[in-house]
């Protein structure tokens, strides 16, 4: 295996002031400051070959956007050590940014009130392209990713996945040869999650970019990922291919109808009702024993049924059910 | 891994960088006209209300002595040159903070270009356009108020020494900006900021009126390379002051630009501990 990213006992803790109850504790805490230490990221340790693409998931403040601050290299672990693309990141963070494409979801690397087109001028410059490369490369990712009607406006103006859509082309304009997505689907609709979904597999298998992707949809990790890393209080708990995880614990799904009457009875195996108002009926379903159409289809066959639903159960409930199962 | 390169190449690199920025914060500052033009409004208003202030001084001996040493004309033009730098100057103190306090710093620094000097130059390019801007108008108000003109070169003295207080301007409040590493708001530091360039920088009135300790600490502040060089050249432009205010702004613009990169250094550093 040849490692785009080796990780050894990487550790994060942070160190601050515990605020004391009243004046004088205040006062005092001047003087003796009562120093807490909160420990993000406990030691973690794995390797992510050339061409992967890993999701690292984990319930809130499980650490793992601690851990891809520290391998983007805006973040000085507290001991251990990494190596992405043979760069130490918080010490090489300028030689490393060549050689990376960072995309976040809640926060926009385009400049807002330039059009897309200008924002895009910008990064060749930024990244150091000569103009007849840069030109093919954003031509070719202008065409793949369907933005060139959305090149003139600015960005300010453009919807949330026409944006996402474009900071994933400005991620890959310099031709990076890995790419970290942190939330790269949220907020997005079906259609354009889909979209986002597609391009970052395609263009992973077309130029062997790596992934290293964190996300709270499971459908994020199913599409794009082909392992998964799961962190919890800081620690690796988990760390399998997509297939195997699937197979043990997103196999399950949500199907929410409502119908005319205020209850349907379903008896399918592995269906479970879950608690719900008159009129909606929600349903757990272990995709292993009964698939989603079959379900679906026994509905309509009762008749009345006005809308139909279905979900990948929370990532915060799958969490939890893998770490019910390493419990046991 | 491609290979690091020279340490010339890298500075040319940064350079080509910046001024792409800087064209791009030209241009969108033009774009913008509609705001330009309110600035302009805005610039003639409070020239108005100034001007008006400081004839009333003259005429009716309000300030005693101080009125007795009012330039011929009143202090309009001065003012008109104060303001001009004053209104160009962009808010880079807000940006800062909103970045840092926001952590929209961040995807910014997973590009191998510097951040602070990429904002910098992007919003010394959209001073330009203010900067061109509100000098048309200036220079079109003094027409219409029938004014005299700066003597001789009076009025180029004033051009580069305002271009350049204004970019002394940018440095300060980028100084007052990087407090957010660790105030978080950068209020606090802003009107202190504000009151020495208003007191220090005579913004309202030449620092020359001062009383001869104040003067000297003014003159030996960044806030008078800010503004009042530029404004003291209306009043009695010289060539030998020009020269000597050219070189105390460029020595503080070395100055400036040390501290504004020590202190991001520094910023940087906590940030990278504490995140």
């Amino acid at each position: 295996m040849n490692p785009a990213i080796t990780v050894k006992e990487l550790r994060k803790a942070y160190r601050f002031p515990r605020r004391r109850r009243g004046a004088l504790g205040a006062l005092a805490g001047l003087f003796h400051p009562d120093i807490v230490e909160l420990e993000a990221v406990a030691g973690v340790s794995f390797e992510i070959a050339a061409g992967e693409r890993v999701a690292i998931i984990g319930p809130n403040g499980a650490g793992k956007s601690t851990t891809l601050k520290m391998l983007s290299g805006v973040l000085e672990p507290t001991s251990g050590d990494a190596k992405v693309l043979g760069f130490t990141p918080w010490r090489q963070r300028r030689g490393l940014a060549y050689e990376i494409g960072v995309v976040f979801g809640q926060r926009s690397q385009l400049w807002t009130e330039l059009p897309v087109r200008d924002s895009f001028s910008l990064l060749r410059r930024v990244y150091d392209q000569d103009g007849p490369t840069f030109a093919r490369r954003r031509d070719d990712l202008v065409e793949r990713f369907g933005v060139g009607a959305l090149m003139d406006q600015p960005v300010a103006r453009l919807s949330l996945g026409q944006r996402m859509r474009c900071e994933i082309v400005a991620a890959l304009l310099h031709g990076p040869r890995l790419l970290f997505l942190d939330e790269p689907t949220i907020g997005l609709d079906v259609t354009a999650k889909a979209a986002i979904r597609d391009f970052i597999r395609e263009q992973s298998l077309a130029e062997g970019l790596t992934v290293a992707l964190t996300s709270h949809d499971t459908r994020d990790i199913e599409l794009v990922c082909e392992r998964v890393i799961v962190i919890n209080s800081g620690r690796i708990v988990l760390d399998q291919p997509t297939d195997q995880l699937r197979r043990r614990f997103i196999a399950r799904k949500l199907v929410t109808l409502q119908s005319q009457s205020a209850r349907l009875e379903l008896d399918l195996p592995g269906v479970t009702r879950r608690p719900s108002e008159p009129h909606t009926t929600v349903l757990e379903i272990d995709t292993r024993q009964t698939r989603i159409e079959a379900v679906i289809g026994a509905a309509l066959a009762l008749g009345g049924i006005e809308d139909v639903t279905v979900e990948d159960p929370p990532m915060e409930e799958v969490i939890h059910e893998i770490y019910a199962a390493l419990d046991q | 891994m491609r290979s690091t390169p020279p340490w010339t190449s890298r500075i040319f690199s940064t350079l080509a960088a910046m001024v792409a920025a800087y064209r791009i914060g030209l241009a969108s500052a033009l774009t913008a006209w509609p705001v330009l033009l309110g600035r302009a409004i805005f610039y003639g208003v409070c020239l108005m209300v100034l001007v008006a202030f400081w004839d009333k001084v003259g005429a009716q001996r309000l300030a005693g002595t101080l009125a007795v040493r009012l330039p011929p004309g009143g202090l309009g033009v001065y003012i008109g040159v104060t303001e001009w730098v004053t209104l160009s100057v962009p808010a880079i103190q807000l940006r800062l903070e909103d970045d840092i306090r926001s952590g929209a710093l961040e995807p910014h620094l997973l590009r191998p270009k510097p951040y602070l000097a990429q904002t910098i130059a992007g919003e010394a390019g959209g001073m330009t356009a203010r900067l061109a801007m509100l000098a048309v108008a200036g220079l079109a108000l003094l027409a219409i108020s029938g004014r005299p003109w700066p003597a001789g070169l009076g009025l180029v003295y004033v051009g580069v020494l305002g271009v350049i207080g204004a970019l002394i301007g940018v440095l300060l409040y980028t100084l007052v900006g990087l407090t957010a590493f660790w105030l978080r708001r950068v209020l606090p530091a802003l009107l202190i900021m504000q009151k020495l360039m208003f007191l220090l920088g005579g913004l309202f009135a030449p620092i020359s009126f001062y009383p001869g300790w104040l003067h000297d600490l003014a003159a030996a502040s960044p806030f008078a390379a800010h503004l009042a060089f530029a404004g003291q050249e209306v009043l009695t432009p010289s060539i030998s002051d020009f020269s000597r205010a050219l070189a105390a702004q460029a020595a503080w613009l070395v100055a400036l630009v040390l501290a504004a990169a020590l202190i991001w250094r520094a910023g940087l550093a906590k940030l990278m501990k504490g995140g």
